[in-house]
């Protein structure tokens, strides 16, 4: 049965390998297909974790990444965890060799057009510890069911529950 | 839980729907990027033949060398300071280790090595390592002593470290491997997350944390490096102490004194202790992160994986499934 919510854009079982293998193989479209089914998950990560506008950036860095890899991974059901843990292990490199930055307030003239109640959203997310801090990017900023979220990650439905479940406790918690 | 934080299709949840709308302008927009070219234009039959014939030739030529070609391949000499040596002869920035070498340093040297692809490693002084195994998908030295810094952004479990008595998986992070002449091993992790194991004893040590290891007993429980000494002192009792008399006050005195994040290494504790001491452990966790519905405190006490899995998860550090997920791709 299709989970509730479910995505139509991620292909998964037999038709997930033959993508793979396909992109694996330098075929654009089925490469179109993975990313389309997995961006939000890498998106998710990498705003959780590093700054907004080197997010795109890092994005196409770790699709690229997993390309270049797609060869090695030999149980196609594995994908969600492995490009996430490529995704994660971007954001340490990256945080790790670039220079101290802040980012720039929302209220500038001409600035950001994200509103500052959703930038402190957002920061309040950040600083939630990671396995409830990716959980939540992927539900409130995706907008991804739970069900999707288990699928995407390899998680099991009662893992997303309870970081759905207690991430939310805790983000309440900051923002009030 | 509210059913919409589960399922969008859900009625509204007022609050939840608040948090996605002002959250909702930060979703991805961006396009899949183009591949770059791999051969497959070249795979037509017009191509194939003489290609083929002339790849037989070349493979006839190189084939009998491809094996310890593919071996000479190791960890490229990056910087050194001092006189560090390969085997005997002085190392040189831009030289190569390769698998079945070793890098020595003295007291007074220095030498970074690494794979673009996987990361860097930083050798202290008086240190020994040796590249074991180089392939794309698994690197492995040996730090037979002394101490050496990891930076790894290979994805998790394709870098290891050999010690004498356990080890090192990394699961993407950067960390601190120090080994004494005696064996005695000591783990501190920087960033992210290491697995330490030997013969089946296993043990995950996250960012902000270290784990000593033994030779013949292997890793002990990890605790995070802001503990006080006297819990230091008692887990090590604990863990390596073999004297009962000794053993229950110190378990105790960790028990007691263990503050919330300290659920890291009761979790640890669980499965470490024998069945006698097994509840204390276990009330003493739940004392600090309640038991997660589906788990029972008969499964933990029979040390389910799955119970205890799911309690692991509860602390909130990172699932553990995704770590089986990697041990299946990964095996060691």
């Amino acid at each position: 049965m299709t989970p509730a919510g479910r995505a139509d854009r991620t292909p998964d079982g037999a038709a997930l390998a033959a993508t793979i293998r396909a992109a694996a193989d330098g075929d654009q479209e089925a490469f179109g297909r993975l990313y389309a089914g997995y961006v939000r998950l890498v998106h998710a990560i990498l705003l959780g974790r590093v700054p907004r506008i080197d997010v795109d950036d890092l994005v196409q860095d770790v699709f690229l990444a997993a390309y270049a890899r797609l060869r090695e991974l030999r149980d196609p059901a594995a994908f969600g965890g492995w490009i996430g843990a490529i995704a994660r292990n971007r954001a340490t490199d990256f945080l790790r060799q670039r220079r101290p930055e802040v980012e720039l307030p929302a209220e500038l003239p001409g600035g950001d057009a994200i509103a500052a109640e959703s930038l402190a959203v957002l920061d309040a997310i950040r600083k939630l510890p990671e396995a409830y801090r990716d959980t939540l990017m992927l539900r409130l900023v995706e907008g991804m069911s739970g069900n999707e979220i288990a699928e995407r990650t390899g998680l099991t439905p009662a893992s997303v529950r309870v970081n759905l479940h207690r991430g939310m406790k805790l983000l309440r918690e900051k923002l009030s | 839980m509210s059913d919409y934080l589960w399922d969008p299709t859900s009625p509204p949840d007022p609050e939840t729907e608040r948090l996605e709308r002002l959250l909702r302008p930060l979703r991805t927009k961006t396009a899949a990027p183009t591949l770059p070219q791999r051969t497959t234009r070249w795979m037509t039959p017009r191509f194939l033949g003489p290609a083929l014939a002339a790849a037989a030739a070349v493979l006839l030529m190189v084939g009998a060398t491809w094996r310890s070609d593919s071996q000479q391949i190791g960890w490229s000499i990056a910087s050194v300071s001092g006189r560090p040596q390969v085997e005997s002869i002085a190392a040189r920035e831009g030289g190569r280790l390769a698998v079945g070498q070793a890098i020595v340093t003295d007291d007074s040297s220095r030498a970074r090595i690494e794979v673009e692809s996987i990361g860097a490693v930083t050798i202290d002084v008086n240190s020994r390592v040796r590249l074991v195994e180089s392939r794309d998908s698994h690197q492995r030295l040996a730090l037979d002593r002394g101490t050496l810094h990891a930076q790894i952004v290979a994805p998790p479990g394709q870098f290891v470290v050999d010690t004498p008595s356990a080890r090192a998986t990394d699961l993407g992070c950067v960390y601190t491997l120090h080994v004494d002449d005696d064996g005695v091993g000591l783990l501190s992790v920087q960033a992210g997350w290491v697995a330490f194991e030997f013969k089946g004893r296993e043990v995950f040590v996250p960012s902000g944390a270290s784990a000593r290891t033994v030779p013949r007993a292997g890793p002990g429980t990890p605790r995070y490096d802001d503990v006080d000494q006297a819990f230091q002192d008692s887990l090590d009792e604990v863990d390596y102490g073999g004297d009962a008399k000794r053993t229950e006050p110190s378990l105790e005195y960790v028990l007691t004194h263990a503050r919330r994040r300290d659920a890291m290494t009761l979790w640890h504790l669980v499965s470490r202790v024998d069945a006698a001491h097994r509840p204390a452990v276990v009330d003493a966790l739940a004392r600090l992160v309640p038991m997660p519905d589906g788990a029972t405190r008969d499964a933990v006490m029979h040390l389910d994986r799955a119970a205890l899995d799911g309690w692991w998860n509860a602390l909130g550090l990172q699932d553990a499934s995704w770590w089986r997920v990697w041990k299946r791709e990964y095996p060691q």
